[in-house]
């Protein structure tokens, strides 16, 4: 097990009622993470819509998480 | 018949109206300015016109010129007072006739705007206590509290304004020239610089509206809607009265009107491939105020394929995001390798957004913009700002570009502009697609469905299952898609088509277009 801080926004955000949350996962990518809050919250969007940061920078979402990883989900957004 | 003359003589409306008549127009619009007995609180008795009539009326035929270009009308035709006219006569008439209604009010309005800015013509009021002026100009410099809304027997001290020797107030960039990182040499370089803003609406507004007070030389605006008052809580450039006229020109008289200075073009066209390969070049930088992924990735190809610039916004809700494109560097593709189809996540009429959230990101582009004009280093290179403004939260996420990107080109912006595929078929088409076995697909969500019924027998489909499963439609079937502006049910189009179903098309503009067209 590992304890990551996950970061929402936008879209996610909404379908998760939340900003943000601390949790201890099993995940061992940021793709497998996902798959486990798609599947808590609903999320509409798949990876291939979506970005994954880990620690401020851009990741593949094959990345491994490590402990006290701060994982970002970002959805694009369209309004002006 | 010249487009644009001076007359000496009274206008007869009638005769000029008849010189448009024209077999192909079905449509006619016409413009009449009138003498009013009242001007700035004082009663009007009569007045004069002058112009350098060689030089005014050149610049009213180029008017003229630009208005038949730019609507495609078939006619139009302007003519001006001059000499000594009483009330109620006609100073200025314009008219222009069409094969349609809508670009007959739209150039004719156009018309009326640009001679009202652009054409040196004097007007001298007689007032009727006996006193006269020339407007704006004698008056204004002898008497600078009459048109400020103050009672000049108060008497506070008036700020000094600075005014060239014809009274007119200038535009005066003293507080910006303090600056170090400005002075009198970047106040140069803003003057010189060129900047395409792509979208007049909510990121729009504060872009533009801080750029021409900047003094940046010449200001570029693509725009194609029309204002409606559902824009006005966000796009603090326009007023109710302006409904229905297209925001590019309105921006445009706003920003003239803000500052002389910056020469100002409107582009009343789609900000598509096509519009940005034939106006992006003529600019230094781009700035994306748009509301939808398919403009907003038109517009990162462009600058990466002209080696520019460009300073990117979208919102949603309490959230906005930002990036700084700078040439070799990250662009839009490298955030999102996979492009992303319009109607994937909600723009500002489907899932609503605070007033000031487009404002402050809008603000934080132009400020961007100004560093690049400036030189100054900006944070944004190679990254994405995250903006949560419900927890005033900033996140920065460095972007590497793609190793594969070499200098000036990115492997995934195609190195042409191609047109996309013709996915749309105006909102008129409907009655036809009926009468001809197109099934009409409503991809809204249930709630607005009930709220707004479909124009016409249809099958409900929301967008998201659609797209899940696109093949649930028939392959050899005719298919009209519909939903409340025309985003998602052209994503809808892509999706099918992608899918193998050909005859799939978007209603374009969507439910209200329907509307319109029927009203």
């Amino acid at each position: 097990m590992s304890t990551v801080e996950v970061q929402y926004y936008a879209l996610l955000r909404e379908q998760a009622g939340r900003t943000h949350e601390r949790l201890e996962t099993r995940a061992a990518t940021a793709a497998a993470l996902y798959a486990e809050l798609r599947a808590r919250y609903a999320f509409t969007l798949g990876v291939a819509q979506l970005r994954v940061a880990i620690d401020g920078e851009f990741a593949e979402w094959d990345a491994v998480l490590r402990d006290g990883a701060r994982v970002v989900f970002i959805p694009p957004v369209a309004g002006g | 018949m010249a487009a644009f003359e001076f007359s000496e003589q009274p206008l007869d409306s009638d005769a000029l109206r008849r010189s448009l008549t024209d077999p192909a127009a079905g449509g006619y619009a016409s413009f009449e300015g009138w003498v009013r007995d009242m001007n700035d609180g004082r009663a009007v008795a009569r007045l004069e016109y002058e112009a350098y009539a060689e030089l005014a009326a050149k610049e009213g035929e180029r008017i003229v010129a630009e208005a038949v270009r730019r609507f495609g009308v078939g006619r139009a035709r302007c003519v001006h007072r001059l000499g000594a006219l009483g009330l109620g006569e006609l100073a200025v008439w314009v008219g222009v006739a069409s094969a349609h209604r809508g670009e007959a009010f739209a150039a004719c309005r156009y018309i009326i705007d640009e001679v009202k800015h652009r054409v040196p013509i004097w007007k001298k009021e007689h007032y009727a206590d006996g006193d006269s002026g020339w407007v704006n100009c004698e008056r204004c410099a002898a008497d600078p509290v009459h048109d400020h809304g103050h009672d000049p027997s108060v008497g506070h001290a008036m700020p000094a304004v600075a005014r060239h020797p014809a009274g007119v107030v200038v535009p005066d960039y003293s507080r910006q020239m303090v600056l170090r990182e400005v002075g009198a040499q970047g106040q140069a370089r803003l003057r010189a610089a060129r900047v395409l803003v792509i979208g007049a609406g909510g990121l729009g507004a504060p872009v533009l509206s801080y750029l021409a007070g900047a003094g940046v030389g010449t200001l570029g605006i693509i725009d194609h809607d029309l204002l409606e008052p559902s824009n006005l809580h966000r796009q603090t450039l326009y007023s109710l009265a302006d409904c229905g006229q297209p925001k590019a020109l309105l921006a445009a008289a706003r920003l003239r009107a803000l500052n002389p200075e910056v020469d100002v073009r409107a582009y009343v066209e789609r900000a598509d491939a096509t519009t940005l390969a034939a106006v992006a070049a003529g600019y230094d930088v781009l700035v994306d105020c748009s509301d939808n992924f398919s403009t907003r990735f038109a517009v990162n190809d462009s600058a990466v394929r002209l080696g520019k610039s460009a300073v990117l916004a979208s919102v949603y809700q309490f959230e906005g995001q930002l990036q700084v494109l700078q040439p070799g560097g990250a662009c839009l593709r490298c955030a999102w390798p996979a492009a992303i189809a319009d109607g994937t996540v909600g723009n500002c009429a489907e899932s609503g957004v605070l007033g000031p959230v487009p404002g402050v990101l809008g603000s934080l582009q132009a400020l961007e913009v100004l560093k690049l004009l400036l030189g100054l280093a900006t944070p944004l290179a190679d990254a994405l700002l995250l903006v949560d403004l419900g927890s005033l939260e900033t996140r920065r996420i460095t972007l590497k570009r793609a190793a594969e990107c070499r200098a000036g080109s990115c492997v995934r912006v195609p190195a042409s502009a191609t047109a996309p595929a013709e996915l749309e078929l105006p909102a008129t088409a409907l009655a036809a697609g009926a009468a001809n076995g197109y099934t009409l697909i409503d991809v809204r969500e249930a709630n607005e469905r009930s709220a707004q019924p479909p124009p016409g027998p249809s099958r409900h489909i929301p967008l998201a299952q659609l797209l899940a499963d696109p093949r649930q439609l028939d392959a050899g079937g005719r298919y009209l898609l519909l939903c409340t502006r025309g985003q998602r049910s052209k994503a809808a189009a892509e999706a099918l088509r992608r899918a193998g179903i050909q005859d799939a098309w978007s209603v374009r503009g969507g439910i209200e277009a329907v509307l319109v067209a029927r009203a």
